[in-house]
């Protein structure tokens, strides 16, 4: 699904310039959950931003299921991502003027959906997500575990093939933090690809692979599997 | 007893004790509070400083917002205190008043300004109340030369005046004696600029002045040049009224006397209203009689004719006098309404930006308010600062708004017609402008203030703070409120134009344009035939006409006539009487309806009368009907003339468009006030020329002064002119700073929505869509703007209109049109801020 090749990122400030990604090699499987991991600021959310298509590499090749996508304009990137990507962050990123109902639904509408056939779509993955008696609520009004509900159901709310997760536990205590990789592990193996960046060791036993970057380089690579040994 | 004064003794002892050891703790306090508050002061002030320095943007913003507004304010605080003081300055001014008349006669109503000559002398005999009494002859403008010389030079202003004159509004003469300067028919008293130009100050008095070529008049007087805020400016030829023959009749229906009274100190105004009116019974109904034998105030009433007499304070004459033919010309309390309106929602809005733009700034002050807090300083403390802040930025908007105001006051003179100048050198001034900024401030700083030092450290340092700091419908309904006036001065601005070009382009009745007017052609005697005659050969002429009477501003004459049959109240139909010649009607294109022009072939047609259609509903026949009508004039001075009508022509506005058109009747007659001279289309100035040549050549040393008919007319509109380029002005202050407000609070909702607007395009939401979706938050506050302010434009230009007789009604496009461009300057002001925050990397927003 995911393949990329001789990825570098740098940022230029006005004195200096960052190499936040340096010659990143990748690849993912469709149905995988990769985990990467590394120190702070060894370019884990960069090559995220870049796997989510928010942000272009600086040099190299990143193919999206097939497509080279690593040189695209931004609307094309918008095209992109609508339906096939879907963010979980570890701030949940809910805008708070909305409800939990309305923030579920506005990847659909994006996607220029009906009415009936949005509302269908949103409460089936709220009451998935066990949360649908809290429609109505504003984010404020929820606790963290149950943000980060709402946040998952958002991203799979368009049925996505892949999930790309920013340290999704980050906020949570360990009895949410668990909640949350459950969810993450049952939409993986029911088919959703899902790439997950976290600092957390026991998280990454999720995942299938791990994926160790440092100072932009991927440093180590392995497969877990402990895996079910936690679940 | 004694036991008793000697404990009140000791009370009293230890009590004095006790005040004065507190008194010393006290003072020890009071010094220590006073060094605390002042150096808490300076930090507040360098915190201030220091605040503004970090934003510049937004200090910017509301600086020049503040300052634009308060230099609004303060020409117009200017302009209005010049208004409100005219006349003031006349001693005793609180006990002058004039006399009014308000009448209707023969058909035909009038509200004067002027009684008649009788009235002073009368009034000073049987009313104690009244102490002293002026009349003022007013003549306007007159040629004067000296007696050896032949040249002419024009003098504006010229009035005959009662020897009272100096006493009743306490003037002194630079030169001259008071008590005898007007006593003397034929004497004058000059202003300072009049006799410095005819013969320099000293050398004026006895000096003698040729007026209009007629009479010769002696100085006996020189008086300072009268004040600009005064009734008489302009005027600078005072004669003495000995020599006015109309002021010794007992002419008590002829209104031409501007006649004034001063009450003895202590007398009510109000007390003398009935007395006023008692004189129709004691005098002019007796008169009356004399040429309406029987003629009874019932009688008079039943006709529905009346004679209603009318006091109006010296102050009040400027803004609330709007009589026919005042002596100079007055303003309007409402012209000081709608710009005290306009000056006050400029300085709303000034204020309401400051609000705006310095609440949406919370988000930035949220932290430093919590650990403010959280170090110990109390809400009234955080209040004063915030005070402070808005203090410093309101007396540096005070500095930059008098540099603004110093730049525009001439083109603000230029537009109100005024020549105001900033007092600067006067302590009052100074003070006003220090409490008019300190109360601003306050007002401005005080909602802000507030609603920043209510934040809650917990939550603010939480960040909670950084997207949830409220307010926001506080703000939404404040960008209402700017938008609402904008939008409100945009359908005011149209409106007053609107009507401005229906005035200019109206079908009058007569044709304006290539109307050349050559003034005081009476001068030229005996050849003003022949210079008419002259000027009619010139090929860039197509016709000529001599007469004083004009259907732009110019002289009138109103005369009592009566229908055959006899000299009764029905009878009666009061009409202008306006001497012509046979080429007036064609020279100015007017239409005869029915009947002919004068001719010269008929020998009769010196008796023959024109009159218009409003002459023809007061006689209650069809225009037909009134041919061959006989007219009969008014038994003046035993004479009597009557006149055959021979032709009706079709109303044409001879006064304003605010007024009805009255009745109107015209005799060949030799009147040679001015001369009107239609000319080809071309080059106007080749015509004048050779015109002037002519003129020379005919009256060597006169001055020749031309004016064309449609400068004239768009003098009697100059009020409305001078409104809406007021309005214009205002409208385009009001708007931007209503824009800037909008542009710092879209550049604050952007940056306080950039983490939604980061969620959004993650989730799929494009550019345009973003920018849509900010740009649409803004639109609708100005939507329900545009709801609020149609209404009351529409309700107020309406009360504005109902002034004009000849209006124009608004139609809907006007509020369509107000909408539109307020929705326009609000998406371009917008939609900058919007495209702005839409075109973020989310990465970046989401990372913040």
């Amino acid at each position: 699904m995911i393949q990329i090749q001789n990825l570098n990122k740098s940022f230029r400030t006005e004195e200096v310039e960052t190499l936040a990604l340096n010659n990143v090699n990748l690849k993912v499987q469709e149905g995988e959950f990769v985990a990467i991991m590394g120190p702070s600021g060894c370019g884990k959310s960069t090559l995220l931003n870049i796997i989510g298509m928010l942000d272009n590499p600086t040099s190299g090749s990143y193919q999206f299921a097939g497509h080279e996508v690593g040189h695209l304009k931004e609307n094309q990137r918008t095209q992109l991502r609508k339906g096939n990507l879907g963010f979980v962050f570890q701030s949940f990123n809910l805008i708070d003027e909305l409800t939990v109902f309305e923030n579920v639904e506005l990847p659909l509408i994006y996607l220029k959906m009906n009415k009936n056939e949005r509302k269908q779509k949103v409460m089936a993955v709220l009451e998935r997500m066990k949360i649908a008696h809290r429609e109505k609520h504003f984010p404020q009004q929820l606790s963290g575990g149950q943000q980060q509900r709402v946040a998952i159901s958002r991203a799979v709310v368009t049925n996505p093939k892949l999930i790309l997760a920013d340290e999704p536990t980050g906020n949570l205590d360990s009895k949410n933090g668990i909640e949350v990789m459950n969810l993450l592990t049952e939409l993986n193996q029911e088919g959703t690809t899902i790439v997950m960046v976290t600092h957390s060791d026991r998280d990454s036993h999720y995942a299938h692979r791990i994926v160790n970057l440092f100072d932009g380089q991927i440093a180590t690579e392995s497969h877990n599997r402990a895996m079910g040994a936690l679940m | 007893m004694e036991t008793l004064q000697v404990y009140k003794k000791k009370e009293f002892m230890h009590q004095s004790m006790l005040n004065l050891f507190q008194y010393q703790n006290q003072s020890e306090l009071n010094r220590f509070q006073c060094q605390k508050t002042l150096i808490m002061f300076k930090n507040h002030i360098k915190i201030a400083w220091r605040s503004l320095k970090r934003q510049p943007f937004f200090a910017f913003l509301n600086t020049f917002g503040l300052a634009i507004g308060m230099a609004g304010g303060l020409l117009i605080s200017l302009y209005i205190y010049d208004e409100m003081n005219f006349d003031t300055m006349f001693k005793d001014a609180d006990r002058i008043y004039r006399i009014n008349a308000d009448i209707k006669f023969g058909g035909t109503e009038s509200k004067s300004a002027q009684v008649s000559a009788p009235m002073a002398a009368a009034m000073e005999s049987d009313f104690s109340q009244v102490e002293l009494t002026t009349r003022f002859r007013n003549l306007g403008g007159m040629l004067l030369r000296k007696s050896n010389t032949e040249a002419n030079i024009k003098e504006e202003g010229a009035t005959f005046v009662d020897a009272t004159f100096f006493e009743m509004f306490g003037l002194d003469l630079l030169v001259g004696d008071m008590q005898t300067a007007l006593k003397e028919p034929n004497t004058l008293v000059l202003t300072r600029t009049a006799a410095l130009k005819h013969f320099g100050l000293k050398k004026a008095i006895g000096q003698s002045l040729v007026l209009n070529n007629t009479d010769t008049y002696t100085v006996t007087g020189v008086i300072e040049d009268m004040p600009e805020r005064s009734f008489l400016r302009n005027h600078n030829v005072f004669m003495a009224m000995a020599g006015n023959e109309d002021a010794q009749k007992q002419e008590w229906t002829s209104h031409n006397f501007f006649t004034f009274i001063k009450l003895i100190p202590g007398a009510d105004i109000a007390d003398f209203q009935t007395p006023l009116q008692s004189m129709l019974g004691t005098y002019i109904m007796p008169y009356v009689q004399t040429f309406l034998p029987g003629a009874t105030e019932e009688q008079l009433e039943a006709s529905g004719n009346y004679l209603y007499y009318g006091t109006i304070a010296l102050k009040d004459i400027h803004l609330y006098s709007a009589k026919d033919h005042e002596l100079s010309p007055n303003s309007s309390i409402q012209n000081v309404y709608i710009l005290s309106f306009i000056g006050l929602f400029l300085i709303l809005l000034a204020s309401v930006n400051f609000m705006n733009l310095s609440t949406a700034q919370s988000l930035k002050r949220a932290k430093e308010v919590g650990i403010r807090k959280t170090l110990g300083s109390d809400k009234p403390a955080l209040i004063r600062q915030f005070l402070t802040e808005s203090g410093l930025i309101s007396f540096i908007s005070l500095l930059f708004s008098l540099g603004i105001a110093v730049v525009a006051i001439p083109y603000f003179n230029a537009l109100s017609g005024k020549s105001i100048s900033i007092p600067f050198t006067e302590p009052v001034f100074w003070m006003a402008l220090f409490i008019g900024a300190t109360v601003l401030a306050l007002f401005s700083g005080m909602y802000p203030a507030f609603f920043m030092s209510r934040f809650a450290p917990v939550k603010v340092l939480k960040g909670a703070g950084a997207t949830s700091t409220g307010g926001g419908n506080i703000r939404s309904l404040l960008v209402v409120f700017q938008f609402a006036i904008s939008v409100f001065l945009i359908v005011s601005t149209l409106v007053v134009f609107m009507q401005l070009k229906f005035i200019q382009s109206k079908d009058l009745g007569f044709t304006k344009d290539q109307v050349l007017i050559v003034d005081d052609v009476y001068t030229l005697g005996e050849k003003a035939t022949a210079f008419k005659e002259q000027v009619e050969q010139l090929g860039q002429v197509q016709s000529a006409t001599l007469s004083s009477f004009l259907p732009t501003p110019s002289v009138r004459s109103n005369t009592s006539f009566f229908k055959e049959g006899g000299a009764t109240a029905e009878n009666s139909i009061n009409m202008q009487i306006w001497n012509v010649d046979d080429n007036y009607i064609p020279t100015l294109n007017m239409e005869i309806l029915e009947g002919r022009n004068f001719d010269r072939q008929f020998g009769t047609d010196s008796t023959a009368m024109l009159i218009n259609e409003s002459a023809v509903a007061i006689l209650g026949v069809q225009a037909k009907e009134a041919l061959g009508m006989r007219i009969i004039r008014n038994f003046e001075n035993g004479s009597s003339n009557n006149f055959t009508i021979i032709g009706v022509i079709k109303n044409f506005n001879y006064e304003s468009l605010r007024e009805n058109i009255g009745a109107v009747s015209m005799t060949l007659g030799r009147s040679t006030g001015s001369l009107a001279v239609k000319l080809e289309a071309g080059n106007f100035s080749n015509s004048i020329s050779s015109i002037e040549g002519i003129w020379n050549k005919v009256a060597p040393g006169q001055p020749f002064s031309y004016r064309f008919m449609e400068d004239s007319f768009n003098t009697t509109y100059e009020a409305e002119q001078q409104l809406g380029r007021i309005f214009v002005t205002f409208t385009i202050l009001s708007i931007l700073i209503a824009c800037l407000g909008l542009f710092g609070l879209a550049a604050f909702n952007a940056q306080k929505r950039t983490k939604e607007i980061g969620i959004r395009k993650v989730l799929g939401a494009s550019i345009g869509q973003i920018t849509y979706r900010l740009t649409t938050d803004f639109l609708k506050m100005v939507g329900v703007a545009i709801i609020v302010s149609l209404p009351v434009g529409w309700y107020l230009m309406n009360k504005w209109l109902e002034d004009f007789t000849y209006r124009i009604e608004i139609s809907w496009w006007v509020f369509a049109f107000a909408a539109l461009i307020a929705l326009t300057i609000a998406v371009l002001t917008v939609s900058y801020q919007s495209i702005k925050a839409a075109i973020v990397n989310p990465v970046k927003s989401l990372r913040t």
